[in-house]
Order: C-alpha cells, then structure tokens, then sequence
C-alpha cells in the first residue's frame, strides 16, 4: 500500500472511522443532538477528503487493490451520497426526535449504508461490488424498520428484505456463472473467447445479474417491491433509499455496461430495451391510479429510472461523454428532486404517529404553508419535466443522448411517459391550491433545519432550472478529466 | 473429482428450489430458509468453478457469501421477533397493510 493509495481511500478511510467512533460514543452517552454532530461531522469530513483524493487520481482513474476503480465520475458520485446522507441526517433529528426515545443507532447505520454505496459505485471487480452492495442493502433494512413499535415499517422491512436477498442471490449466482465461463471477476477482463463452449452460462450469468440490478433499481417487470417499501419505510429513510441506493446502483451500472461491453450481446440489449420501455410506460401509468403521495412517488422513480436506462442503452451508439454527463447530470437533478420531495412529505406529518401521506391532506396546502407548497410545486413540476427546473434540463439530456445514439422506440417511451406524467403531478398542484376544508388541522410546528434544507433544495432545483450553466460546466470538466 | 458441469447444475438445481421456497412459503422462517438454500447454492457454485481454474477466488467467494448470508439473517431474524411481537404471526399473508 502506497502513500497515494491511502490518500485515494482517504474519504472511505474517513467515513468507516467516524462510524466507529459514533459506535463507541452511542455505548458511552446517548445524546441525540452529539451522535447528530458527529455524524454531520463524519459526512463533512469525508466531502472534504475527496479534495485530497482528486489530487492523487490520474486521468484514466485510480486502481486501487484491484478492487476499486477511483475516478472524478465516483468522486462527483460519493459526492452527491455524502451530501444526500448530510440531507438525510438533517431530516431525521425532528423526525425521530419526536417519535422515538431511543434515536442514535439510525446515524450509525446512515454512515454503514453511505459507506457501502461508496464501495459499489467505485467497484471494478465482483467481490467488492456484492460487498458493497450487501453493506448498503443490510444496512437499509435496518433503517427502513427503525420505528419498530409500528407496524408498516416492520411489514416494509421485511418485503424489502426478502426481496433484496433474492436480488443478492441471482446476482451471485450470475457472478458465479461468468467466473466460471470465463476465469475472471474484474469487469475488465470478463469477455469470452468465441472458441470456449461456455457461451450458455456466460449468458445465463449476465442475464441473472441484469435481473439482480433490474431489482435493486426497482424497474418494471421487478418493481412490486417498490410501492409498498416506499409506503411503509418512514418518510426520512425512503428519500435515502430512492435516491442514494438507486445512484450507487447506476454508477455502478453504467461502469459494468462499459468495461464488460455486455450491451453488445443482442438478447441482453433487447431485454434492456424491454425493461426501460416497460418502466416507463407502466410506471407513469400506475401512478395516475394513486391516493397516497408516497406511493405516486414510489412509480414516479420507477419511470424515472426507465428515463435514465435510455441513457445507459446508448453507451455503444452515442459519444461516450455524452453518456456521461447525461447520467450525472440526470442522477444529480433526481438526487435534489427527490429529496426534497420527501422532505416535504416528512415535514408536513411531524408530530403524527403515521406519515402525512394521503393527497387529501395537501389540500389547500397553499393557504396553509405557501413554502412548503411552492417547494413542492416546484418539485412536481421538476418530476413532470417541465421547463425553468432542473427536470427539464436532465430531461432533455437523456433525449438528446436518445437521438444521437438513434434509440427511436426509446424516444417514443419518453414522450408517451412523461405526457402521462404531467397529468398526475399536475393534480398534486391542483390539490394544493384547492380550498381548504374547514375543519382541516393547522399544519405542526417543524423544526428549522429540516425547513432550511427543503428550501435550499428548492431554491437549486429552480436555478439550476433557470441557469444551468455553472452545473454542466462543472459536469463536463469532471467527465473530461476522467478520461471519456 | 466431478466435471465441474455437472456441480453447476446442481447449483442451479439447488438455486431453483430455494426460489421455489420463496415462492410458495408463507411462514417468514422457511422464507428464510429457502433464501439461505439460494445463497449456498451461489456459494457451491463459485467453490467448482475456482476448482476448474484452478484459483483461490472460488473459496474466497465463498467465505464472502457466508458473511453475507449471516449478517442477512441476523438482521432478519430481528426483524422476524420484531413482527411476531407486534403482528403475533409469521404469516407473511396475514401481516398486509400496505395496499393501494
């Protein structure tokens, strides 16, 4: 191990070390505002590492034991997992604060799962990229059951559980497949020679994987899981899971797709296609159908995760920095979007047992809190891809990336879906300026920095919208530097 | 020693019949069960094809996957105490809140 080695691996060093000391100080005093700090400590410290780490990363990335691949592309990533984890971290003090007595151990658990994420979005080899997969994923049980006197979130935990051990499992089955066809476990070097009579199980593998992480990104047909994990997990922990689970995913992803070149087989590129088509039409479609805002939001990522399949599809056909910039940028504006969204969802049920879920409750919401609903309006508009926010710009990426890698039928989806979407993000507004009931409960006193977070999540979401320059510029000098 | 064939079929056989359990099982314990059937099956795999190359990964794989598989099952069976206190079942029909 070199001295550059250790300042590559320098944030992860940071991140696993801070959830120690959090561990040990949790068994010592139970505070909640100390174990808040030093998580936000922890998270901050480890944002800051990276600078150290960009310092020593060559253009093409940085290998690092074989195992893990560093480049500005996961360093944008761990970047957006951090500060979705600060985000996170902000929401749940209030939230738990009110509900549980005994709160510390989620913050551990926060750092485990933002660790794990780490490691699979920068994995170039199977053993750390089901290591990592399983620290996120073991990690997000626990948290999505953290309210355990209550019931939904014990239900959630357990589907999810099942479910996503069942991922687990085909996804090792396929990695056992291909190492056995082809003698390998880093994506580099796992492409099979003509000759070898293994071509069935070498195909067999890649297809198992593809179902594993069809799974773990929620995508039709493999989506059952999602609506109701989403419904039952709290408010706070299913914004993480939407958004830093399904990031670590897609870098992981795009990564496989372009050093494995498995998009080159016909039969795995068509089943893509089928899958992408299929989430965003069916996604959009359930969601016209839903009473309950966490579960419209729970389809609305199944389509927005199709959205961005159109990009991963194209990796062969269009320019690779086109691909590139296109998934930041769009995993960028879904991270904002979609925390804000559940922080609003969050913010408006504090001090209620259950979360304030149903559409009826956002009525005249308007009248009641014109924050939180302008931050909301602003949110569904960026969900539908509306122009003047940042969903209009991530979304016109992905079209762009889809007409120059000529992915036609995929355009269609986007159109036919994202048609369907306005529909129903538009009734959320409509919801919102109706008038208010009488009778209707004034909205709880909310804590202060939850509300700072929201609006600072709004306030980006619209100018970023506006004025989107600085972040594609920023996008592009990191793609370029890594070597696309 | 076997063809190394032969032991990936039985791992696919033993894979399947751990899905199956999933499946059609009801009691949150035999689910659990059968999803330690699929991980072991995982892990037989990768031991026969590290046998063919003739390489140490297969094995260290393997103890990879029953890390894996413990930790998984200690967070579930907590999860699983958890239910039977507040739900009094492991039916997993039975505990159904969560609808449209």
């Amino acid at each position: 191990m070199t001295l550059a080695d250790l300042w590559v691996s320098f944030p992860l060093v940071v991140l696993v070390g801070g959830t120690l000391i959090l561990m040990i100080g949790v068994s010592i005093v139970r505070t909640h505002k100390l174990a808040l700090g030093l998580t936000l400590l922890t998270l901050v410290l480890s944002l800051a590492a990276h600078d150290l780490a960009l310092e020593n990363i060559p253009a093409g990335g940085y290998e690092l034991f074989g195992l893990l691949n560093v480049s500005g592309v996961q360093v944008f990533f761990n970047a957006l997992f951090l500060l979705g984890a600060i985000v996170t971290a902000l929401f749940a003090y209030p939230y738990f604060n009110e509900r549980l007595e005994r709160c510390e151990e989620f913050y551990i658990l926060l750092l485990t799962a933002t660790a794990g994420a780490m490691v699979v979005a920068a994995a170039t080899h199977f053993a750390s990229f089901i290591l990592g997969l399983e620290i996120l994923s073991i990690s997000l049980y626990a948290m999505i059951a953290y309210p355990r006197q209550s019931h939904q979130p014990l239900e959630a935990a357990a589907k999810y559980l099942v479910l996503s051990a069942v991922a687990s499992s085909a996804i090792l089955m396929g990695m056992a497949l291909i190492y056995a066809a082809s003698g390998t476990m880093a994506f580099a070097e796992l492409t099979l020679s003509p000759e070898s009579g293994e071509r069935s199980y070498f195909l067999l593998g890649q297809a198992l994987i593809c179902v594993g992480i069809a799974f773990k990104l929620s995508l039709v047909p493999f989506h059952m899981w999602t609506p109701d994990v989403y419904q039952g997990a709290p408010a706070v922990v299913t914004g993480y899971v939407a958004t830093v689970s399904k990031g670590a995913v897609i870098a992981l992803l795009i990564r496989y797709v372009q050093a494995t070149d498995v998009l080159s087989y016909d039969g795995v590129f068509y089943a893509v296609v089928f899958v992408a088509v299929a989430s965003m039409i069916v996604g959009n479609l359930l969601a016209l159908l839903q009473t309950n805002v966490k579960r419209l939001l729970a389809y609305s990522s199944i389509a927005h995760l199709g959205y961005l399949l159109i990009a991963v599809l194209v990796v062969n056909s269009a320019r690779p920095e086109l691909v590139m910039e296109t998934i930041l940028l769009y995993v960028a504006a879904y991270f904002m979007i979609t925390l804000a969204a559940f922080g609003i969802v969050n913010l408006t049920s504090e001090h209620e047992t259950e979360d304030n879920e149903q559409l009826e409750a956002y009525t005249g919401l308007f009248w009641r809190n014109p924050l939180l609903a302008s931050i909301l309006t602003a949110v569904a508009l960026a969900l539908a891809g509306i122009p003047l926010t940042v969903g209009f710009i991530a979304k016109f990426y992905v079209f762009a990336a889809g007409v120059e890698g000529a992915a036609w039928a995929l355009i269609w989806a986007l159109l036919i879906g994202s048609a369907i979407g306005v529909f129903y993000y538009l009734r959320l507004i409509y919801t919102m300026v109706k008038e208010v009931q009488p009778g209707a409960t004034a909205l709880p006193r909310i804590g202060t920095q939850s509300v700072v977070a929201v609006t600072v999540l709004g306030i980006l979401i619209v100018v970023l919208g506006v004025y989107p320059t600085p972040m594609i510029d920023m996008i592009r000098s990191i793609v370029q530097a890594s070597g696309f | 020693m076997p063809p190394t064939e032969h032991v990936l079929v039985l791992a696919l056989m033993l894979f399947c019949v751990g899905a199956v359990g999933v499946l059609v099982r009801r009691n949150i314990i035999f689910i659990l069960l059968s999803l330690e059937f699929m991980m072991n099956a995982c892990a037989m795999a990768f031991i026969a094809a590290g046998a063919k190359w003739g390489q140490p990964d297969g094995q260290v794989m393997f103890m990879l996957i029953l890390a894996i598989a413990a930790s998984e099952v200690a967070v579930a069976l907590g999860i699983v105490i958890q239910m039977a206190r507040r739900f009094r079942t492991l039916d997993v029909d039975s505990v159904s809140e969560l609808r449209e």
